[in-house]
């Protein structure tokens, strides 16, 4: 694993007289991590533009502390406030949103999301409050690539791959498969490279006598509890079968004494061999104009020890149907509003993957414009081009399963169920048509 | 009221991890998968209880004692079982259940950089004590379910502390005969301390399975783990222990905690240690409902592993953790082998003819319905 670097750190107020120096840190601290010139100048914009944005809603200079991370591939600039005594509606991207439809391109929030490849806002206790931007490095796409001589499908080994075998099995992926059945990183195959040295992806792939691939898997910790895989991906003409299962087999082996609860799959391939997940549902994903259907597959790592949910009589139906169909233990507690005193402002977190033209948003603070809120989300997701729109709320939080009316009059369908995605099961919502 | 500034006080690297949730206590699952009775088989207990002067002693146990702290460590006990085996009382640590004891040697010999080396799929506290605190394990694949002496060999280096053996070994239920387990501390000659988990010891009925408190004087860096948890059915009072040499044990004593063994445990124990009579019956009783177990598996055409000890592996066509599922709703609890690192397999335990009549018949059901779906 490389060497990370230690993170970089300013702390200063929301005050426009700190502008030159956020945007100093922000310059000089992406070129140190290895962005270039274009790079760096967009996440510097993207910094300016969420320090503006800060600036004027904050009213009073409020601490914040800007933190640069290494991430190997991408620089990750953190906007962090530690005690809030400003309105945390500022945290919606929709905060200055202006009266009229023509102005939704101006805010800077979205502006600022722009310029980066992903963008989130975070609450929570353990985290703290604030937003993160991250802006990945360039690399050169990958140039499909199979074998000229099939590898053999007997006498192989499994194991983690060097760098050019990790890369081989990058560009086979990419020359074989539909790329609706890999990650967009996977397009780059230095980045891939570069996302295993940091850890954040792990690799195991199956190489016969003669070194060629003849198969592989990736996988990724996505959150604490949760790791994601991909594939398998198999490149032999026959016996196929084999190599799929020892390779689903291995990646389980690898994760099963992890900190996470749940091993999902979301791009499986046809060769994945059956019986080691169960199909957890379907959404329909928008790519290029096309509806496609999006398979989240998943499996336990440990035993159910089942929990409580908390539930909105209107959803509760759904939920039973989904606990019956997949035997998860849980006792529903109803909630709903019975007029008890709100805050009068929602917060929305909106995490952006500019790529695949999707955001996922999830409730951070209860309010009583909630379902204005929403709307107006959705409006400015929409005007910016945004295809596949979902909302996951977490059933553990009884205020964001009361949530429920407002979240089907903004149009979302529950689709699925993640258990323990969140302190109980998420449930992920699709925005109707 | 105020809000506790988690974000400051928790140190990053705790925020990492996931909290260990244990299971919830039977009433409780029992509610949330809607079943009157759950049978546990789970967890390798003896289905038959502590042995009956054990039970008298709980039983009796004069309330006025709780006020008083119990032997700090375990006097009367290492006593009697240095009588037992031969060896001096402080050759002897007891612990609040083996896994205490785990912890003490790991703690004792292992300092950053160390390495341990044990098997990949086998007990897993081994593996988690080390690498909870820092240390490497270094894992090495199971041959034929069984440990791989000289795999583990080759992964020794000069910063090995400790090999683990856990034998029978868990969950597999293969062990090494006296000559193999021989050849390998000869062959690590002392320069490692080799411990050898001998949890399920008294379950094993093969007469070439070595008796490692035997062994203890001719390897003074064998260390030796035992329990009053599995054949003695005191799990719920935690209480194991280790001996070795003197000398190793006296290292050992240096990390321990003492007054971890509360006086009803030791007190229980104290009563079970001789009782052959117990282990015979229990003995039989697992000899003959592992044979009904497997018959009836077989007839269900499924892939089995069982050798010695209190339980069986069974591989199944799906996930172990949706079996688990499915059989927590029909009242069978069972343990998945998922973190074991054989996907898709779970382990039975021998309980009561009843519980394993009520396994068979939910699996069986579980298992047809699937076929029939196809």
């Amino acid at each position: 694993m490389m060497d990370r670097q230690t993170d970089v750190a300013l702390s200063v107020k929301t005050d426009m007289k700190f502008l030159p120096l956020v945007l100093s840190f922000a310059e000089s601290s992406s070129r140190i991590f290895g962005l270039d010139d274009k790079d760096t100048l967009k996440l510097t914009l993207a910094a300016e533009e969420v320090f503006v944005y800060l600036c004027r809603m904050t009213g009073d200079p409020a601490p914040v502390t800007l933190t640069m991370t290494n991430g190997f591939y991408n620089a990750q600039l953190r906007f962090a406030f530690e005690g809030i005594d400003f309105d945390l509606r500022a945290f919606n991207l929709t905060a200055d949103v202006p009266p009229d439809e023509e102005g939704l391109e101006e805010m800077g929030l979205l502006i600022a999301s722009r310029s980066v490849d992903r963008m989130s806002i975070f609450h929570s206790a353990m985290e703290g409050t604030g937003f993160t931007l991250i802006k990945e490095k360039t690399y050169p796409e990958a140039q499909p690539w199979e074998s000229a001589q099939p590898p053999a499908a007997d006498g192989l080994s499994f194991g983690t791959p060097d760098v050019e075998d990790l890369k081989v099995l990058v560009r086979s992926i990419v020359g074989r498969y539909d790329p609706f059945i890999y990650p967009q990183d996977f397009r780059y195959p230095g980045k891939v490279v570069d996302m295993v040295e940091s850890g954040e992806y792990k690799a195991i792939t199956a190489t016969d006598g003669k070194g060629r691939i003849a198969g592989g898997m990736i996988w990724r910790y996505s959150g604490s509890s949760m790791i994601e895989c991909y594939g398998p991906y198999i490149f032999v003409k026959e016996g196929g079968e084999g190599i799929a299962e020892r390779l689903v087999t291995g990646v389980i082996a690898a994760v099963a004494r992890s900190e996470a609860v749940c091993l999902i799959n979301r791009y499986a391939t046809e060769d994945l061999p059956r019986g080691y997940f169960e199909r957890l549902g379907t959404i329909d994903f928008i790519r290029d104009g096309e509806k496609r259907p999006w398979h989240f597959l998943f499996r336990q790592l440990r035993e159910d020890p089942g929990c409580r949910v908390y539930a909105h009589a209107g959803m509760e139906e759904f939920l039973k149907d989904q606990y019956k169909r997949h035997f998860l233990a849980r006792e529903i507690i109803p909630v709903r509003y019975e007029g008890e005193r709100q805050n009068p402002h929602s917060v929305f977190g909106a995490s952006f993957q500019h790529n695949q033209k999707l955001v996922v948003l999830k409730p951070l603070w209860d309010g009583a414009d909630a379902g204005e809120n929403l709307a107006r989300h959705i409006d400015a997701l929409r005007a910016e081009g945004i295809k596949n729109i979902l909302l996951g709320i977490d059933l553990g939080h009884g205020w964001q399963a009361r949530l429920y009316p407002v979240i089907e009059a903004g149009g979302f369908t529950a689709s699925l169920i993640m258990p323990y995605r969140g302190k109980a099961d998420l449930v992920f919502f699709t925005l109707r048509g | 009221m105020f809000d506790v500034p988690l974000n400051r006080l928790v140190p990053e690297y705790i925020k990492r991890f996931e909290p260990y949730i244990p299971s919830k206590p039977d009433p409780e699952l029992m509610k949330m998968y809607k079943v009157g009775h759950l049978w546990r088989l789970n967890n390798n207990e003896n289905p038959l209880g502590p042995p009956e002067r054990s039970a008298k002693i709980i039983e009796q146990f004069p309330p006025i004692k709780t006020s008083i702290y119990p032997s700090g460590d375990s006097y009367y006990l290492r006593v009697k079982l240095a009588e037992k085996f031969g060896i001096d009382p402080d050759q002897i640590i007891f612990g609040n259940g083996a896994n205490e004891a785990i912890a003490f040697v790991i703690k004792a010999f292992c300092q950053e950089g160390d390495n341990i080396v044990t098997a990949d799929k086998t007990f897993a506290v081994y593996e988690w004590v080390a690498e909870f605190s820092g240390f490497e394990a270094r894992l090495v694949p199971l041959k034929d379910f069984g440990f791989d002496a000289e795999g583990m060999l080759s992964r020794i280096d000069e910063r090995t502390k400790i090999l683990f053996v856990c034998n029978p070994n868990n969950p597999t239920g293969t062990y090494w005969d006296e000559p193999k387990l021989r050849r390998f501390l000869d062959t690590v000659a002392g320069r490692q301390i080799v411990v050898v988990d001998e949890a399920y010891c008294e379950f094993v009925e093969a007469p070439d399975y070595p008796d490692g408190m035997r062994l203890l004087k001719e390897y003074p860096n064998l260390v030796t783990f035992r329990t009053f948890s599995k054949m003695y059915g005191l799990a719920g009072l935690r209480i194991g222990y280790l001996a070795g040499s003197r000398d190793v044990v006296d290292v050992i004593r240096r990390t321990c905690v003492v007054y971890s063994v509360n006086t009803v445990a030791q007190d229980a124990a104290l009563a079970a240690i001789g009782d052959d009579e117990h282990v015979s019956r229990t003995r039989s009783h697992v000899r003959a409902e592992k044979d009904y177990l497997l018959r009836e598996l077989g007839g269900l055409g499924l892939e089995t592993q069982a050798g010695e000890g209190c339980y069986v592996m069974i591989r199944l066509p799906f996930s172990d953790t949706l079996a688990y599922r499915q059989l927590m709703s029909k009242g069978v609890m069972v343990r998945t082998m998922t973190g074991f690192r054989f996907p898709n397999w779970i382990r039975v335990s021998i309980g009561v003819h009843e519980a394993m009549e009520a396994f068979v018949g939910g699996l069986t059901g579980i298992v047809r319905q699937r076929e029939m779906a196809g």
